[in-house]
């Protein structure tokens, strides 16, 4: 309960003397309190207000507390109901308790048992809120319904997602860097049996050889300068749940050893240890390097490489499917304009076409700072195209020089080839025509792609 | 302080039942050093009439209550009385209501009485030797939080707090005999002595 959302309680009793008892006693104690006589009254205003706690007598006229504690189940399936009853009948109250009430009391009440039942519905309340919160919030970070991409190979990756995630099976994510592999990761997480136990992420790249196997597998303490204490490793925290190993490419060869053992074992021996020490991880492994080569080029060892390489799945570069970018601008926007307490937000027509047009290079994560930048800087409600870091004409397009009709259309097309490095498929659709048209008119107005392009 | 809450001007505090007239006027000394507020024993010169709750050896609370705001009505009359004096009913009996097995006070915000019952704040009603010190003090505290209740202010979470909410004496002894800072400055300016 907070000073500016008080605990709301409905006390439903036919009995005046106990409405008014009820009523006032929750009151000074800062509670908000309706009181009502009947179970008509109680469902019209369960139906227009909120309310955290509802205490019901059971013996009413019409509709009794049993019954209306069945309505407000289905009205209000998250309101917490404590039965009152001035008889204290056995059969009532598990009747009551089978029916989902929270807990129920026998008249006349002790003002210390109430007090205490009720602080605890209050805290049984806030706990099941925090819980729903919680799980929510896990699965609106990373499901595969999350990554965002109506592209066909985008559906394929989260089918992909969706068909391995229930599973054990070690995942092996790959795609350039800003396409989201650790969403992917997080995506498979959530969607498996080991979602309520921990995600842990190593960042191998970030590490050196010696910091790094301390970080997977722990140490002992004592096994070097400055172990003061035992230290559990990332295999062994994540323990029930999965392990996230990021830019596993990095590893150095001497660490690819030790992996490979623990994954082949599931025990990790800490670093100056020596007794094995049993976990149970899943293992999802990505990396924006070309493991296959680096395996034939003795850089990678290929026992590794085929043990992380189950399921692989290849994040493609936003590049390579431009009717994302879209969606997944908006998505964006809509994120950071929420963020930001912002209604209504949009793009102009122009914003859309110059993002469409852009290359892309830094991938999903370039897509996402851009939209940031311009929900910061910019002008909402309506993002422009002065807004986006870059312009249609950014790159040396051609400048439009004339003023016929052709003069417009030629420059314009110059200026979408130049924006798209001469993507015929791209410009064909930020053009709006389809490529055999778009060859005609490169032909036609003699447009020449360049050489360094 | 809420629009309907009565500042308090004068205390005249009166026995309900057998009442021992030392712990009366015990009480009387003890909370006219802690309130800025004059302080009177009124002449037992008749019987509060009281009722008890059905099925039980008890006072009815709200009955009671009721009975002292009626008779606070004349207090806060000229020549009688003045405005604002709030009467102070300490109850023999225990005391409790259809709804609640017992109260140690009632009070209503803005009402011009209070009433606390001794019953439960005695050592003897849990088996122990008497202590009428004791009795007084947590009596005493009792009517102040009441007092407070009429003056406009509601429970408080802060444990030290006066005003925090109290169902054994365990509490009351626990929570301290001042209010904090935040309740203090709620009250009344003239309520407070000092």
């Amino acid at each position: 309960m907070t000073a500016a959302e008080p605990f709301r309680i409905l006390v439903v009793d036919d009995e005046t003397i106990v409405r008014e008892s009820l009523g006032g006693w929750f009151r000074e104690d800062g509670c908000k309190v309706d009181c009502v006589p009947s179970s008509r009254e109680a469902l019209r205003l369960v139906a227009e207000n909120r309310y955290d706690l509802a205490l019901l007598d059971v013996k009413m006229p019409g509709m009794d507390g049993l019954e209306l504690q069945a309505r407000l189940a289905e009205a209000a399936p998250d309101l917490t109901i404590i039965i009152m009853t001035a008889y204290a009948s056995v059969d009532t109250a598990v009747r009551a308790l089978k029916q989902g009430a929270y807990d129920y009391i026998v008249k006349p009440f002790d003002p210390d048992d109430l007090s205490h039942l009720v602080r605890r519905a209050q805290e049984h309340r806030s706990l099941r809120s925090e819980n729903r919160r919680l799980r929510e919030s896990l699965e609106a970070v990373a499901t595969p319904e999350s990554i965002v991409g109506t592209s066909p190979q985008m559906r394929r990756v989260q089918e992909l997602i969706a068909s391995v995630a229930p599973t054990d099976a070690t995942v092996l994510v790959t795609g350039k860097s800003g396409t989201g592999k650790e969403l992917v990761a997080k995506a498979i997480h959530a969607g498996s049996p080991r979602r309520l136990n921990a995600l842990v992420t190593v960042h191998c790249g970030a590490l050196a050889e010696g910091v790094l196997e301390s970080e997977l597998f722990g140490h002992e303490k004592g096994a070097f300068t400055g172990a003061a204490y035992h230290h559990k490793g990332k295999f062994e925290q994540a323990d029930g749940g999965t392990i996230f190993l990021d830019e596993i490419g990095e590893v150095s060869p001497r660490v690819q050893v030790e992996l490979l053992r623990v994954l082949e074992e599931k025990t990790v021996t800490r670093v100056g240890g020596k007794q094995p020490v049993p976990t149970d991880f899943r293992v999802v492994a990505a990396t924006n390097r070309d493991l296959e080569s680096m395996v034939k080029e003795g850089k990678f060892r290929e026992d590794l490489w085929w043990r992380l390489n189950v399921v692989t799945i290849l994040i493609p570069p936003l590049s390579d499917r431009p009717d994302d970018i879209e969606p997944l601008a908006r998505h964006f926007l809509d994120r950071f304009a929420r963020q930001m307490n912002l209604k209504d937000v949009s793009f102009s027509p122009e914003a859309i076409v110059a993002l469409k047009a852009h290359p892309w290079p830094g991938n999903v994560r370039e897509l996402q700072n851009a939209i940031e930048r311009a929900v910061v800087l910019g002008k909402p409600p309506v993002i422009r195209m002065d807004d986006l870091p870059f312009s249609v004409t950014h790159g040396g397009a051609p400048r439009i020089t004339g003023r016929k009709l052709e003069d417009v259309e030629r420059g314009h097309i110059a200026a979408v080839l130049s924006e798209t490095n001469w993507n015929i498929t791209r410009a064909a659709d930020v053009l709006g025509v389809d490529r055999g048209t778009l060859y005609n008119k490169i032909q036609r107005y003699k447009l020449e792609r360049p050489a360094s392009v | 302080m809420s629009p309907s809450a009565l500042s308090p001007s004068a205390l005249a505090f009166r026995a309900v039942g057998a009442i021992a007239q030392p712990l009366l006027r015990d009480v009387v000394t003890r909370v006219s050093r802690m309130v800025g507020l004059p302080c009177r024993a009124l002449a037992l010169d008749d019987e509060v009439r009281t009722a008890s709750v059905v099925g039980r050896k008890q006072w009815d609370a709200d009955r009671l209550l009721a009975e002292l705001e009626m008779r606070a009505e004349a207090l806060a009359v000229p020549p009688i009385g003045a405005p604002g004096t709030v009467l102070v009913g300490l109850a023999a009996e225990d005391m409790g209501n259809a709804i609640f097995t017992h109260f140690f006070g009632r009070a209503r915000i803005g009402g011009g009485a209070v009433v606390v019952s001794v019953a439960r704040l005695s050592p003897t009603f849990y088996g122990m030797p008497d202590d009428p010190d004791l009795t007084a003090r947590r009596a005493s505290l009792e009517v102040l939080h009441e007092l407070a209740h009429v003056a406009g202010l509601r429970h408080c979470t802060l444990p030290n707090c006066l005003m925090r909410l109290a169902h054994n004496v365990e509490a009351i002894d626990l929570r301290g005999g001042a209010f904090c800072a935040e309740c203090a400055s709620r009250l009344p300016r003239h309520f407070l002595a000092g």
